[in-house]
């Protein structure tokens, strides 16, 4: 298991050190751009796929987290001063908003079956929503307000370095974190949350830390999304931005760290790709309908998702003639969706 | 006085909206243990056929009956596709109809266009009644009548009638109304159709009453309606009734009193709910 393990992480970091060389390489705005809009979104499904493919439980509410975070870091930059300092501490601030309400609200409804656990999750980030765009006094409502960046960020490509560097730890602090074993006991409520409680476990203690820690991981994606477009409106917290982060987790893979970030990448291009279309067949304004399509079958036919499916037959191949039991749970994805 | 009236009104017309859109969603969960997040889409679809039935045939009655219509054929369509191949996981269930909801309001884009529509009153619905100071307008009442129409047929139905035992025994216990020999399955489908056409029906009469209809209406109603559903008790139909007659007062009293608080009321009413009560007001089996 060893030697495999080291490999994967040589493969990463090969990944990344060319990510990281790459806007200094070639000068393409558009792709750097575009760059730093997917790692802000696998950070974003990422933290969607501890609830969803790790602990089992369906949210709909994500985007309120999100648009915390964002609006958070849009606010203190626009009302402070706009340096690098204010930037962090307005990180933080986003982030213990979204530790506090994501605790509440986890504790108000996690204990509910998920039909009424991903209702409620709409409904009160609904609430969000509306809330937003009546306190114009802060938000600027729907039509947003724009802020000036910190001065270090005038620089794309310093930001792209920060963002790299954020979707990195948090990789690596959400991988330990799965396989702390409190991430084993969310696995086990994936699984069979009745017999983890007859195991003696207080299960929604640990929906709430899965949560908690899913909440905050969303903020800090949200900060960086409002630094990147140095504008923000209520579209942060509408249910697309929610839809964004399931549809990158399903595609991608769920219960498997890799599979949002690959399911931002194949999202957010084919969200290039096809909104570029546009112009050529009037059909393509309307791309959200071919996703929604894609996804409906995902849901179906595709419930690993890439990796998951990837990851699957590799099992299987290595595995043949073998017991199925060596197959960690983190890759039994088969029916626990 | 007549203010006190007039809010009255308004919160019951807006409360028996929710309540088509509630009352579908209710049975349909009571019965097959589905929560339909795509139901606000054929509310959105409703209002949209509703509104171009109109406007052909410039008769309100076919406007209703060809929205019904369409929310019959859509509910129709849904069941056999999207929720038969997932029937039994919940999850896969919840991640489905979330979205075809995302595909049926894009395809109202696509067929009706993106912009808003304007929709208006017939003329015999149109215009208010006077009396004293108070000033009734005609087609809130309309909607009320209507609302408390189909909550008697159904309750009708439901109580009085063979195939309403049938959906109440479902309700109880699918297991055994199948082994008594009544194919569930056939009984899934229809009372799904009928919440569509319910909620359908809720679409056509919400276009004129708000005067305009956009594609995004279906899922802010649909909230709407889970809180009722959640506040009356799951798979309780005269629980949906009374907390969509509750969430509608509150919502106009609120919207008239303290306007800030009027959607936060609804979530303050569904978090008591669901403390002290998580499995709503009223229980399917009472």
């Amino acid at each position: 298991m060893k030697s495999k393990f080291q490999l994967n992480n040589a493969v990463l970091i090969i990944i990344v050190a060319a990510l990281a060389i790459f806007p200094f390489v070639s000068d393409s705005r558009t792709w750097t751009i575009l760059l730093t809009q997917i790692f802000i979104f696998s950070i974003l499904a990422m933290s969607y796929d501890i609830l969803l493919g790790y602990t089992g439980i369906v949210s709909f509410g994500h985007a309120m987290f999100f648009g915390l975070g964002a609006y958070a870091t849009a606010i203190m930059l626009n009302h402070f001063e706009a340096t690098l300092s204010i930037f962090f501490i307005s990180i933080l601030v986003g982030m213990v908003l979204a530790a506090v309400i994501s605790f509440l609200v986890g504790l108000l409804t996690l204990r509910l079956k998920s039909h009424f656990f991903a209702m409620l999750t709409m409904a009160v980030s609904g609430l969000f929503l509306v809330l937003a765009e009546k306190w114009r006094t802060l938000t600027y409502g729907n039509d947003g307000f724009t802020f000036r960046a910190p001065e270090f960020f005038k620089d794309r490509m310093m930001f792209y370095i920060l963002v790299l560097a954020c979707l990195v730890l948090v990789y690596f602090f959400l991988r330990r974190f799965v396989e702390s074993p409190l991430g084993k006991v969310l696995i086990a409520v994936r699984e069979n949350e009745q017999r983890t409680k007859s195991l003696g476990f207080q299960t929604l203690h640990y929906k709430v830390i899965a949560s908690v820690v899913a909440g905050v991981v969303a903020s800090l994606a949200g900060s960086l999304y409002a630094v990147s477009l140095r504008f923000v409106n209520t579209s942060v917290l509408t249910m697309d931005i929610t839809l964004d982060a399931l549809l990158m987790t399903i595609i991608g893979g769920v219960g498997t760290l890799i599979g949002p970030i690959i399911g931002a990448g194949v999202i957010e291009l084919a969200q290039h790709y096809l909104s570029g279309l546009a112009k050529e067949h009037p059909i393509f304004e309307r791309w959200i309908i071919f996703f929604g399509i894609i996804y409906i079958l995902a849901v179906i036919f595709f419930p690993r998702g890439i990796v998951g499916t990837i990851r699957h037959a590799y099992w299987k191949r290595k595995n043949k003639g073998g017991l199925a039991v060596s197959i960690k749970p983190t890759n039994r994805k088969a029916e626990a969706k | 006085m007549e203010l006190i009236i007039n809010l009255l009104i308004n919160g019951l017309a807006t409360g028996m909206l929710i309540f088509l859109l509630a009352a579908g969603l209710t049975l349909i969960f009571g019965l097959m243990d589905v929560l339909n997040f795509a139901h606000g889409g054929l509310f959105a679809w409703g209002a949209f056929s509703g509104v171009w039935f109109y406007g052909l045939t410039d008769s309100f009655t076919i406007a209703i009956l060809g929205a019904i219509l369409t929310g019959i054929v859509l509910g129709f369509i849904t069941e056999k596709l999207i929720i038969t191949p997932v029937y039994g996981n919940h999850i896969q269930q919840i991640l489905i109809t979330l979205g075809f909801m995302i595909v049926l309001s894009e395809m109202l884009k696509v067929v009706f266009g993106p912009n808003q529509i304007a929709a208006k009153t017939p003329p015999l619905l149109s215009g208010s009644w006077e009396i004293g100071d108070v000033i009734i307008i005609k087609y809130r009442l309309f909607i009320i009548l209507i609302g408390f129409l189909v909550f008697g047929i159904f309750q009708f139905i439901l109580k009085r009638t063979k195939i309403g035992l049938i959906v109440r025994a479902g309700v109880m216990n699918k297991e055994m109304v199948q082994a008594l020999g009544i194919n569930i399955k056939q009984v899934f489908l229809y009372v799904f159709m009928v919440g569509a056409g319910l909620a359908a029906l809720g679409g056509v009469l919400m276009a004129p009453y708000s005067g305009v209809i956009y594609a995004e209406m279906g899922m802010e109603f649909a909230i709407l309606a889970f809180i009722v559903v959640v506040i009356g008790g799951m798979g309780s139909f005269p629980g949906s009734l009374l907390a969509a007659i509750l969430v509608g007062l509150a919502g106009s009293f609120m919207a008239y009193y303290v306007p800030a608080l009027s959607l936060a009321v609804n979530m303050m009413l569904m978090a008591i709910v669901l403390i002290f009560r998580p499995q709503g007001l009223f229980t399917a089996k009472g």
